[in-house]
This record gives structure tokens, sequence and C-alpha cells, in this order.
């Protein structure tokens, strides 16, 4: 584990849940622009992991730093802000407000953060072309594909410039060509904008386009591997 | 497949029963919910049929000329202790056999006295001296001659030549339903009297009804889409598993049949057991008899039928909205309209119900249904205001929680409308009871502790005497003068004598007792007894303005504590995921207030403004519409109940959001 060049680090992290384990002792870093993949059956732990490194749970015991800096020990509204400025989130689906246009729901971190609404929804509408979403910009989620409402998720997710992006099955509700579309989508944008990727996946298909894939087991690290040492990099031959 | 066969039944319960703490608690709350309203309805119900009994039982007080009589009937009302006591004399026509009274199995021979129950006792209690009769009760009348278990009447039997039943009486406008002079009758069946104060309190009551209805019918409606709320998951993998949109509605049917016919059995077993309660109640002069508060076996299965109807269809209206598709994603493209032909019929409605009291009068059956209308009116103008405030709170928000608020209001202003419709409409009640103020009637002169009878202007100084000797046997010190006022009547030309009395009540009926008989076509009276009616519908309609005020916010503050706990269930995926990715609750519950108090500011003030507006067109016996100290107060209270209530409604909800956005699954299975 490299912590000094580490942009998110996770260490001794044991989280248990009553009487279920949920992690015994992950350790795990992310550098910034790489992608991590976490993968493993269900109830291994990897959701827990993601959201320890999220700073949505606190671990039992270990540590979760940020730039070399603790956060596992932030009250609530300290991780609530860290999560909105230092984080991005993509999840499986229902992220969006119903009722607010693409451009607004990409627009709402900023506004959080401060951002006048104007100037926040100008800034949001930049992403649009990028992620190949030209002139969706007032569509309501509703009006919007599986595809392209988890586009414009990616969107709000980078929207912030954040350091590390969390994704929860961002494909699990996208059939396999719009969900290869889509992680392609995300890995890209993210690495070219310097941000960290953590996916947590079933899908190897999914882990593929991540640089590197561990793999959770009963709470614990059962596998790191990068995508050469696996040989399963599904950037080089992937066409759009 | 039928949607309510058996499986649908098997299913239902099992997953109510297995519903989790959360699900207990949203059922419970739904039964209760229409447990209240069944009760409240059925009160309001009883309430009015109770009126109608009273009424239908004092109609042989008034009687009808016949061409073939059988007796002579005639009317007075005296007083003691300040109450009214009606006083019939009846006397069978020679050769004639008259029917038996109400509440009496036989006719009353000559001198006999037959009492009700309470004037039996307070005759008993009272010495001899303070009897507003003269005479020893040969009996007590039954249930049948009586308005209520406290009405004070005496039915006195006399000779067809007696002066009482020969006599003529002065009708006075002024006390309609008090004085009957003898009249020649076949029966004693009566009829009712148009006028009055009969009248009014029917009228009060139709209006408390009205008032009452349409917050029971919100907080119903609110009740049954928090049910639904908390289903769409469970729903929505029953659709993963190939469940048709049949079935799931068929299951939300089911579940709001189990619930509505729960609520609606407890709601009349609370109806049961308030009985009593709302019988001791007094209104219109005294407590009630049950039975008249006994709605029967028809209407009270049609009302529980009824409510139990709104709560099925309620919750199927929800389910609509919620599950649409199996990944229980609401797939929703466009907003839910409010369209400006609402605005256009409550415009309508108002204009109709101003044309309306203007050419029937506000007394008129047809007034209170237009009245009626302009209540549910402002449900319907109330999405399209909603969604109007949308559009501006949305144009010119500046920070998140104000956009979301805005947002919502023009995505979905049905909703946001669900949470601030009952106070909305307890607004249009408390302006409208703010601007109806019930006059007392004017002071006829005369003092309080004056009594008056009118004499023939040419026995004036032997009827003074007399009254005087009267007074002087029977040990009561008055000064007893001569003049022109107007407090006792007469049908023929006259003066008024009066008689001062100092010592208070007790010998004021001293001297009535003294007095009565004097002049056998009258009893002695104050000014104050010429008003009794009035006055005693001003303090009834202030109870009933009281009752319904609570009611109408009590209901109106659960429905929008229920709707926002729902409106939550609704959104909690939505919650957490923003929460999760960073958004304070804060800012969350921030923009969930903004979008209740905003519509509900202007909705209730509008709907108060409307209120002021029907009230205005409005009398009540002989009540103008002007605000006074009284009705300021009625909107200060009403203003600072409606608002401290929807915050404590909002904040209620806080922990159910703190709960969702903690505990829901990031995920969507």
């Amino acid at each position: 584990m490299n912590t000094t060049s580490a942009v998110l680090t996770g260490a001794g992290l044991f989280k248990s849940y009553g009487m279920a384990r949920a992690l015994a002792g992950v350790d795990i870093d992310v550098t910034a622009g790489e992608s991590l993949a976490v993968m493993g059956p269900s109830g291994s732990g990897k959701s827990t992991l993601l959201h320890c490194l999220a700073g949505i749970e606190r671990p039992d015991s270990g540590e979760v730093l940020l730039d070399g800096k603790r956060i596992d020990q932030l009250r609530e509204p300290a991780r609530s802000e860290l999560r909105r400025t230092a984080f991005g989130f993509v999840f499986q689906s229902g992220q969006l407000l119903p009722e607010l246009p693409a451009d607004e729901n990409v627009a709402l971190p900023l506004m959080l953060g401060g951002t006048a609404r104007r100037a926040a929804v100008e800034q949001a509408r930049q992403w649009f072309g990028p992620l190949g979403l030209q002139g969706m910009e007032d569509r309501r989620p509703g009006q919007l594909s599986g595809g392209q409402a988890q586009r414009v998720a990616i969107a709000r997710a980078l929207v912030g410039r954040p350091k590390v992006i969390f994704a929860d099955e961002p494909t699990g509700a996208l059939d396999q060509a719009t969900g290869m579309e889509v992680i392609h989508l995300l890995t890209e944008v993210s690495r070219s904008h310097g941000a960290a990727l953590v996916v947590v996946t079933h899908d190897a298909n999914v882990a593929r386009w991540c640089d590197r894939t561990v793999h959770v087991r009963d709470g614990r690290l059962a596998a790191d591997r990068t995508a050469a040492e696996a040989g399963t990099d599904a950037k080089a031959g992937y066409r759009r | 497949m039928r949607p309510l066969d058996r499986t649908t039944w098997t299913l239902t319960w099992r997953l109510t029963r297995a519903g989790g703490r959360t699900g207990l608690l949203a059922t419970g709350l739904a039964v209760a919910a229409a447990a209240v309203s069944t009760t409240l309805l059925l009160l309001c119900v009883a309430m009015n049929l109770g009126f109608q009994h009273r009424t239908d039982r004092t109609d042989w007080r008034n009687p009808v000329e016949s061409s073939r009589p059988v007796a002579v009937q005639a009317m007075g009302t005296t007083f003691t202790r300040g109450e009214p006591v009606t006083v019939v004399d009846v006397a069978q026509l020679p050769g004639r056999t008259a029917p038996a009274l109400p509440g009496l199995d036989r006719f009353p021979a000559p001198g006999e006295l037959w009492v009700s129950p309470a004037l039996g006792d307070l005759l008993d209690r009272l010495p001899a001296d303070r009897h507003p009769v003269p005479g020893t009760p040969t009996g007590t009348l039954g249930r049948a001659a009586l308005a209520h278990p406290g009405d004070l009447v005496a039915v006195i039997g006399h000779r067809a030549t007696d002066p009482a039943v020969t006599a003529e009486r002065a009708p006075d406008p002024r006390r309609i339903g008090d004085i009957a002079s003898p009249t020649r009758v076949a029966s004693f069946t009566g009829t009712p009297l148009t006028d009055g104060m009969g009248g009014m309190y029917t009228l009060l009551a139709r209006l408390a009804t009205v008032l009452v209805i349409v917050p029971l019918l919100v907080l119903a409606a609110s009740a049954a889409r928090l049910s639904v709320s908390r289903r769409d998951q469970r729903l929505a993998a029953l659709r993963l598993i190939g469940a048709t949109p049949g079935r799931i509605a068929g299951l939300t049917a089911a579940e709001a049949l189990l619930t509505g016919t729960a609520g609606a059995l407890l709601g009349a077993v609370g109806y049961g057991l308030l009985l009593p309660v709302a019988a001791s109640l007094p209104l219109a002069g005294g407590a009630w008899y049950s039975a008249d508060l006994w709605i029967g076996g028809l209407p009270l299965l049609a009302v529980m039928a009824g409510v139990v109807a709104l709560v099925v269809s309620s919750a199927l209206a929800g389910l609509r909205q919620v599950v649409v598709g199996p990944l229980g994603v609401a797939r929703r493209s466009r907003s839910r309209g409010a369209s400006v032909v609402r605005a256009v019929v409550f415009v309508a409605v108002v204009a109709v119900y101003g044309w309306v009291t203007r050419e029937y009068g506000s007394a008129d059956v047809v007034a209170l249904f237009a009245f009626a209308a302009v209540f549910l009116a402002l449900a319907v103008i109330g999405p399209w205001v909603v969604r109007m405030l949308g559009r501006i709170v949305t144009a010119l928000a500046k920070r998140p929680a104000t956009l979301l608020a805005g947002r919502r209001l023009l995505d979905d202003p049905k909703a946001a409308w669900r949470i601030v419709s009952g106070l909305t409409l307890a607004g249009f009640v408390a302006g409208f009871f703010a601007l109806l103020t019930v006059d007392s009637a004017p002071p006829w002169g005369g003092r309080p502790d004056q009594l008056a009878i009118a004499a023939p202007a040419h026995k004036v100084g032997q009827t003074r005497t007399q009254a005087e000797q009267r007074l002087h046997a029977a040990g009561v010190s008055a000064v007893v003068g001569v003049d022109d006022g107007f407090v006792a009547t007469s049908p023929y030309d006259s003066r008024q004598i009066t008689a001062t009395i100092s010592g208070g009540t007790a010998e004021l009926d001293r001297a009535r007792t003294a007095l009565t008989g004097l002049t056998p076509d009258q009893y002695p009276l104050t000014t104050t007894d010429v008003n009794w009616s009035e006055n005693r519908f001003t303090q009834d309609f202030t109870t009933i303005t009281r009752v319904v005020l609570v009611v109408t916010f009590t209901v109106a503050i659960t429905s929008a504590g229920i709707t926002a706990a729902a409106n939550v269930l609704d959104r909690r995926r939505t919650y957490a995921l923003l929460h999760l990715a960073g958004t304070p609750l804060r800012v969350l519950d921030t923009a969930r207030s903004r979008e209740t108090l905003i519509p509900l500011t202007v909705l209730a003030g509008g709907a108060l403004a409307t209120g002021l507006l029907c009230g205005g067109s409005m009398t009540l016996a002989g009540g103008d519409s002007s605000l006074d100290a009284r009705g300021l107060t009625v909107l200060a209270v009403c203003c600072a109940v409606g608002v401290g209530g929807i915050l404590a409604a909002g904040g209620l909800s806080r922990p159910l959001l703190r709960s969702v956005t903690r505990y829901a699954g990031v995920r969507g299975e």
C-alpha cells in the first residue's frame, strides 16, 4: 500500500452490523486518476467498504484518509460537506431529482456549494457536450433513457471537480451495451479530470474497464490485481 | 383472474401483517384517520338529525286552526331564573272528545297541571311563591312532548270558557314560537315553525357539517395515500415477478378495504362511545336525548360505506402515481398539470354564490349548496394556485432549497396541495366565522330588573292597582308604574304596567309569579326575556363556531402531518441518495418546509379572504357582517394555530426524513 501518493486510503478497516462482520481488516488505497473496481459476491462487504471510504459510514476501527488527512473521525455535517465537495457519486438509478431538468440536476452540487444559480447552471451545461447529452439540458429525468440518466448522474458527480468518484453498481439498471458505454464514459472522464474512481460491481465486464480490481470476500481483500496483470484491459478493444 | 380473488386477499393479509414497524404505523394511521373521520361524520349527521327530531317533537305546540275542532289550544312563555318555560293551555270543546296530547296518555282535565320532568324537579326545589306556573303537578309529560331533557314545559287543562283559552293573545314578531293565541284544533300534531331560531339552528348545523366534512374527507384520503406510499417497493417487487397491474390494483384496493373497514368500524364504535358525551353538550337550551343523536342503522352503514369507498378510491388514485413499472421507478415525463380551467371554475362558483345569496337569501337551502360549492371549489383552484406559485418561486429561486421547493411545486402541484389543503379549508372556515357575527337583538327599552305587562288602555288604573296588591300580598318590594314602552305587547290598545324589582333573580321570579294571571293573555316579562332566543342562539353560535374551528384545525393539522410523512416516504430514495451525495439534511428540510409554507401562506390567505367574502354575504339571526374584536381574535388565533400546526406537522416528519436518509438502501432493489 502506497499511502504517500494515494488520494484515498483505507487502513485496517473493521465494520460490523450487530453480530455480522462486514469488514474484517481491509487495507486499500486509490491514487489520483486511477480507476478501481471492487468486486465480490453479495454480502461480501464491498458496499460497506465504499460507504466507509466515502464517509457515508464510520468504520468501527481503522482509518480513512483523504490526501493524508483522516476523514473517518469527522462529524456527520463535515463528512456531508466532504461528500459534496471532494467526492462524486453515481448510483444504480433514481439519484436524479425527477422534478428538476437535467441541467439543474447537474448544477445542484454547485449551488449547494454556494455558486449562484445562473453560474451553476452555465457551468453544468458545459458537461453536456462531452458526455453526449447535447440538447437534453431541459429534459427531466423521466424524459431520459436509462443510459442518458446515468450520463447526467456522471456529469453531476464530476461538476464539482471531485477528487474521488464513487460508483455503486452504476450499470446495474442498464442493458449490456448501454452499461458498457456508461462505464467507458465514466472511467474516461474521471481519468481525464484526474479524479480517482471507485466502482463497486458484480459485473466482470464492468471491472475490465478499470485500472485495478480488488476482490472482497468475507470482509477481507482477497485479491488485488491491475488490469494488465489480469490481462483483462477492456479499454484497448473498445470502440464506441 | 379477478382483482379481488382469494390470492389477493391472502397476499394482502400477509403483506399487511409483515409490514414491519413502519408498515404497521402507516396502517395504524390510516385506520385511525378513517376512524376519526367516520366518528366525526356520524356526529355531524347526528347533530343535523338531532335538531330535526327536536323540531319534530315541538311542532305540536304550534297549533293549526281546524274547521272541525275538538279542543282549544293556546301557548305562552314565561320565565324562571332567566330560563324560558313553555306553558300550553288546553281545553276540550263541549261535546267533543279530544285526543291525548303528545307525551300524555289522555287529554288533561280542567285544573290539571302536567309538567316536564325538568320543570317538575324545579317546582320541587323552588318555593311555591316562585313557581312559574300555578298549581300542583298532576303528572309528568313524556319525551314525545319535549325538545330535550331539560325542556321546561307545562300543560294546563282548562274549561273551554276559561280566559286562558279564550282571551286573544298578541303574536309578537320578536318572539316567534313563544306565543300562540287560543286556536281551535282537531289534533295536536301542530305545524313546524317556518321562522324563528329553530330554522337558524338547522342552518347552523348544516353549515357546520359542510365546514367539517370536507377537511374530514381530506384526512381520510391523506391517510389512504400514506399506506400506498410505503407499499410501492413491495408492489414493484410483485410486478417484477409477474403480478399484473390488475393484481396490484386488487392488492391496493384490498388493503384499503381492510384498513377503511377497520377504521369505519372503529369510527362507528367511537360514535357509539361518544354519543353520551355529545348528548351532554348543551345546545339550543339543553343537553340531548341520546336517542335523538342515534342516526339509525341504514344512515350509519351509508356513512361507513362512504368512508370506505373514499379510502379505497384515494388509495387507488395514489397507487396510479407511485408504481408504474416493475422496477418501481416512477417514469414521469411531464408535470402533473393543473389547468387554468380550475381558476375559471372557482371564480364562477364564487360569482354564483354571490348571486344566489342575493336572490334567495343566505338562509335558503340553495345558498347552503352554493356555500358548499365554494368550499369545494377551493379544492379545485388549489393545485392551480400551487402551480402558479411554483413558476414564480422557480423563476426567482437563487438558493438550492428554494429552487427544489419551486420545482417541486411546479412538478406536482397536487402533492403540495394535499399537504396544505386541510389548512386552506380551515382558513376558509376561520375567515367565514370571523366575519359572520350574530348580533344580539336590540334592547326594547325597559330594564332587566323590570317586569312589564300590557293592560288595556281603559283598564290601566285598575290593572296597576291589582298589580300593586298582588306584589304587596306576595311580600315583594317593587316600584310599579305605567309607561308607553313596548317590552310587553297586546292585540288591543294598551299601555304597559311596569314593576321594577330590587333583590335579584329570586325576587324577580317571586314578582313574576305574583303577576302571572294578572291579564289572561300574557305573562310578565323583562326586556331580557324578549331576546332570550337570540341571546341563546348567540351563545350556541359561539360554541358551535369553536367546536367547528377546533375540529377543522385539528383535522387539517393531522392531515398535513400525515401527508408530509407520506411525501417523505414517497421520495425516500431520492432523499437518501441526495444526502449520501452530500446534500445537507438542512437543505432538504428547508426545501420541504418552503414547498409547504409558501403555498400555505398564499392559499390559506386566499381561502381566508374567500371565507370573509362568503361570511360577508351571509346573515344569521339578524346578524350582520362586520369585523369586530371577536372576529379579529378568531383570525389571529386561527392564523397562529395554522402556522404553528403546519410547522409542527413538518417538524414531526423530520425524524422520518432523518430515518429514511440514514437507512434507505443506496440501490434500487
